[in-house]
């Protein structure tokens, strides 16, 4: 009878909480001494909490139960023997539901401790109500409404009739019960701490469902401390072992490491001599690698790690590998995350382990082999779609230009036209550009701007391109339509390489040089020709083939002129990290080389992606106004990306809103602003802005406008 | 502010006289023991759901709400009890103390939308506040009383300073669509108001009666039709709102039946809705609100029966013998006839 006592004791001590302070808020009080406190101050002694001595705290609990069951039940008067209503001992006896029949006999010893069970409930003179009878197996089959049916149809034809309060309460508890249930079911969390607040009697280890699910109401509306207390509260309290170690496992999701380890502190060792937990102690290590892929910053346990690592090794399911790939991943660790990607997909090739196997190889400049990767997983999802252009893009930005099999490329193609994908479309434009087929990059650069009308590197591609084709015409028309927008698109066709060069040196002008040849070009084209280096864009030209920066070299050893000239070579080569180290070599010099050295080498780490660097270089030597302006837009533009990238919604808007103090917000960064009010679930917002880039024909908008509904109604 | 407080009261008086039942032994209840009995039969399932037999069989809060009413009506404690068991464990779920509206057999959970439509919770809050009178029942007063006050504190707005009624807490205002805030002037039960009021005092009830009966004017000037549509929006002047039928349908036929039962009886009113919801057979029409055309005449006796109210109330004319007599049709109409019968059989006696 032991745990049932127990089961009864703390039901009451529940109860007690609950009214001497109002609300199940301070059911589980955070920490041992707020339990404490609370409960010394009402009818519970402080060691209630405590098993063993919950039994001697049961007289005095039980005084307390009256008023916890609703105010119902008489508590009989001094020395008087208790009038103990065994309606539903005897039918619970009668029907054999011995489950049922020993939580009523510990429900009634908890209410009257001076009662004595009958020996044979069934023996008791059975009292001949077979109206009542009825109730109670309507009760008992769980047709909840027709019990309540049954005593107001029995009240209309016998007033005053009154139906015992045992079936009244076991009833509203039933009903509670539902109600709570279902309110959880729904995830309306706050139903399920108000039901349970206002039925203390449910929250026992005879039910140890309805603990969970309060438990999980208090995790899901932030307040982690008091499901935390709830999985105590079970811990320490109820005794079957299923139910213990399914409490850890439902606490396993929903509370930080640290709480944890508090419920974990409370494992009882079996006779075997095994922790009573040990078969979630896998699932607890793999939680830690899960919360650790969500939060870069976290620091695992290496046994943890270890852990997982021996599970995946003794052949695991691929999950296990896949979430240590993911951990090194976040880790910047792409070799090890490489080594149990692979592992993953020899278990079992999926979308998963083929994506996550693709961006270490991204990382690791091996976009072919990514490419090869996760070409057969491309269309899983946009995750896929969105790693798979990642490696089509770095592919085709590799220099010198890495021979890539027709097939290969022709997938590739088809997968950039699939997707209208601006970025690998504008790579490919470059990649054309580089073997010297105009044509094609012009077709190339023009679809990427028919994606990303905004797409300023594709139109000066574009415009080199036709410059190289000799139609003029063309270039004009670009330059027209990009006038006071970009700097170098203007530029196009005016100069020599050599001119450009000598400029850069004497006057500044054009900070950006390409090699002093040019890509050479098949086709007829003036003598000259032109190529100022992307600034501020992610293309790369056709540069670097030879001469100029295609060996490797420190750069240490150079003059610092020449070391810019070296940087913004490496920067035509789209080897942005070599350049920015050639900058820094740069930036020993002074005046102009100084000041060109640290706009250079902000561009070099933007273009790598590596913002805060990019922001660190801007400040090392004055850069003159224009530029500064363009480098701090370009540096917001990446903010904003980045902070999105992160969910960092704020941020991402904080940056946007500081660029189009500087620039117009273009469509591409409208649609980017919108989708961070969904991200805050500013759906009016949102909205606003997207139906405004909307009005421009951007695709995109209008999908973000799609996700605005879908949002706001989920149910749909 | 007098003036509406104490019409307010003379309202209650009137409301209370009205439709508490009288408890002499010898008075038949208001809906009588073999209509309840032979629409229990059709549409109340024993675990105390009403049924929308039209409508796949589901269940809203708007029935549980009405099978409280009527069950009260009928004076059957049993099944009202049932009824309120099935509404409190399965319905009442919401966080904010409101009815999830939508109850249905097939899905999992049951409850496949869980917002809340205010109607429901109306007819709901109300049921249990009558029946908690009559039957000196402080259970049902309290949940009456928690309800309404999450009525008055979460279902209510204000548009151009008129109090009204959020026809669900999510997905109408004027963050939610684009021609929001969207009302439907059939939400107010207008009985109710003044009944709730009395359980939580500090709601804008009058305020909001006043908002539905202002709401209920504006709307009929929308369209040639003279008649308000379902569904209203007021993002601007107020107009139909968009992705619903534009017209005079199947909500906005019981808003004279809930004037009527209200003890409004302003002709000014009245008139034209009669004059525009009956077809020259008796029967109601659906109206283009727009045009002002006929889309459909309704002719069971359960719509037909609230023009024939309207006649009778303004103009003395006794109820056709067809709507006179009860026998189960579909749900909502049968609903409507119960309530238009009870009515009659209380305030227009003349009228039968």
């Amino acid at each position: 009878m032991k745990p049932v006592v127990f089961i009864a004791g703390g039901m009451a001590l529940v109860g007690a909480l609950v009214f001497e302070q109002g609300y199940l808020d301070v059911l589980w009080p955070s920490g041992e001494a707020g339990l404490q406190a609370a409960t010394s101050a009402s009818v519970v002694q402080p060691a209630a909490s405590q098993q063993q001595e919950a039994a001697d705290t049961l007289e005095q609990v039980a005084q307390a139960q009256p008023q916890s069951a609703g105010g119902s039940t008489q508590a009989p008067g001094p020395g008087q023997p208790p009038q103990v209503d065994e309606t539903a001992l005897r039918y619970f006896s009668a029907k054999g539901d011995t489950k049922r029949l020993e939580a009523e006999i510990a429900r009634l010893r908890a209410l009257y401790p001076e009662w004595t069970p009958p020996e044979n409930p069934l023996a008791v003179r059975n009292e001949g109500d077979p109206q009542l009878d009825e109730m109670w197996k309507l009760y008992s089959d769980g047709k909840l409404a027709d019990v309540r049916k049954a005593i107001a149809d029995r009240q209309t034809a016998q007033p005053g009739w009154q139906p015992p309060a045992d079936l009244l309460d076991r009833l509203a508890v039933a009903e509670a019960r539902e109600q709570l249930v279902n309110a959880s079911d729904l995830k309306q969390y706050d139903a399920v701490i108000r039901v349970g607040s206002l039925h203390p009697s449910l929250l026992t280890c005879g039910d140890v469902d309805v603990l969970w699910r309060v438990a999980d109401a208090f995790a899901n509306t932030d307040r982690k401390d008091r499901a935390r207390d709830a999985y105590l509260y079970i811990l320490k309290t109820c005794e079957k072992p299923e139910e213990r170690l399914a409490t850890v496992q439902k606490a396993l999701p929903l509370l930080p490491r640290a709480d944890l380890d508090q419920l974990l502190a409370l494992e009882r060792t079996g006779q075997d001599g095994k922790g009573e937990f040990e078969p979630v102690r896998d699932d607890i290590a793999r939680q830690s690698l899960a919360n650790a892929d969500a939060d870069p910053n976290l620091v695992v346990a290496q046994a943890d790690i270890d852990r997982v690592k021996k599970l995946a090794d003794a052949n695991g399911p691929a999950t296990d590998d896949l979430m240590l790939g993911w951990y090194y991943v976040r880790r910047d660790d792409p070799q090890s995350a490489e080594q149990w990607f692979s592992k993953a997909r020899a278990k079992e090739d999926s979308a998963a382990a083929s994506q996550g196997l693709a961006l270490a190889l991204v990382d690791q400049n091996r976009p072919a082999e990514a490419e090869e990767a996760l070409y057969k997983w491309r269309e899983s999802s946009d995750d896929t779609r969105k790693v798979y252009m990642a490696a089509v893009a770095n592919l085709l930005a590799v220099t010198p230009p890495p021979p890539i099999e027709p097939a290969v490329l022709q997938r590739m193609a088809q997968a950039v036209a699939g997707e209208k994908d601006a970025a690998a479309a504008q790579q490919f434009g470059w990649y054309a550009d580089s073997l010297n087929q105009p044509q094609t990059a012009a077709q190339w650069f023009s679809l990427a701007l028919q994606w990303k009308p905004d797409d300023e590197p594709s139109a000066y591609g574009l415009a080199l391109s036709r410059w190289k084709l000799g139609d003029k015409a063309g270039v004009a028309e670009i330059q027209t339509a990009w006038a006071g927008r970009s700097e170098r698109i203007p530029t196009v066709g005016e100069r020599s390489v050599e001119t450009a060069a000598v400029d850069t040196r004497d006057h500044g002008q054009q900070p950006a040089v390409q090699p002093a040849q040019a890509p050479s070009v098949t086709e007829p084209a003036p003598r000259a020709q032109p190529s100022p280096a992307p600034r501020g864009g992610s293309a790369g030209t056709a540069a670097g083939q030879g001469g100029g920066c295609s060996t490797t070299m420190d750069p240490s050893v150079l003059a610092p002129e020449s070391a810019l000239t070296r940087g913004w070579c490496l920067m035509g080569a789209n080897r942005p990290m070599e350049a920015a180290a050639a900058f820094e070599v740069a930036l020993r010099g002074s005046g102009k080389t100084r000041s060109d050295a640290a706009y250079g080498q902000s561009l070099a780490y933007m273009r790598a992606g590596l913002t805060d660097m990019a922001a660190v270089s801007a400040t090392k030597a004055p850069i003159d106004s224009d530029r500064s302006v363009e480098l701090r837009i370009s540096l917001l533009d990446q903010q904003a990306n980045a902070a999105f990238q992160q969910r960092r919604y704020m941020e991402t808007l904080m940056a946007l809103d500081e660029r189009s103090r500087l620039a117009p917000e273009v469509v591409g960064l409208m649609v980017l602003r919108g989708y961070a009010y969904l991200g805050l679930k500013r759906f009016a917002d949102a909205e606003q802005v997207f139906r405004a880039a909307a009005a421009t024909g951007s695709r995109d908008a209008l999908r973000g406008l799609n996700d605005v509904q879908t949002a706001r109604n989920p149910q749909n | 502010m007098n003036a509406l407080a104490v019409r307010g009261a003379a309202l209650l008086c009137a409301l209370l006289f009205a439709v508490v039942p009288v408890t002499t032994a010898a008075a038949e209840p208001a809906v009588k023991a073999q209509e309840w009995s032979a629409y229990k039969e059709k549409f109340l399932d024993p675990a105390g759901r009403i049924i929308d037999n039209a409508n796949g069989n589901i269940s809203h809060s708007e029935g549980q709400g009405y099978g409280l009413l009527l069950s009260y009506l009928a004076e059957n404690r049993g099944d009202f009890d049932r009824i309120w068991a099935f509404t409190r464990s399965q319905m009442l779920v919401r966080d904010d103390g409101l009815a999830a509206w939508k109850w249905d057999p097939a899905g999992t959970p049951h409850i496949t939308d869980v917002n809340n439509a205010s109607d429901g919770d109306l007819l709901i809050a109300y049921g249990l506040a009558l029946a908690g009178a009559a039957w000196n029942r402080p259970d049902l007063t309290q949940a009456a009383s928690q309800m309404a006050g999450a009525i008055a504190s979460t279902a209510t707005g204000t548009v151009d300073s008129l109090v009204l009624l959020r026809p669900g807490n999510h997905g109408f205002g004027r963050q939610d669509r684009p021609d929001g805030p969207v009302v439907n002037p059939s939400y107010w039960v207008f009985e109710a108001l003044p009944v709730l009021a009395a359980l939580a005092p500090q709601g804008p009830w009058d305020q909001l009666a006043q908002g539905g009966r202002r709401l209920i004017d504006r709307s009929m000037k929308i369209g040639a039709a003279g008649l308000p549509p379902d569904w209203v929006s007021l993002r601007a002047a107020p107009t139909t709102a968009d992705g619903f039928p534009q017209e005079f349908g199947y909500n906005a036929l019981r808003i004279p039946l809930y004037l009527l039962r209200a003890g409004i009886s302003d002709r000014a009113l009245l008139e034209p809705l009669l004059a525009g919801m009956r077809d020259s057979g008796g029967g109601v029409r659906i109206v283009d609100i727009g045009t002002g055309a006929t889309r459909q005449v309704l002719n069971d006796p359960g719509y037909r029966i609230i023009p024939a109210l309207l006649d009778c109330a303004l103009n003395g004319t006794r109820l056709p013998d067809d709507v006179r007599s009860f026998s189960p049709t579909d749900y909502y109409p049968s609903t409507l006839h119960l309530l238009s019968l009870s009515f009659a059989r209380r305030r227009h006696a003349e009228c039968l």
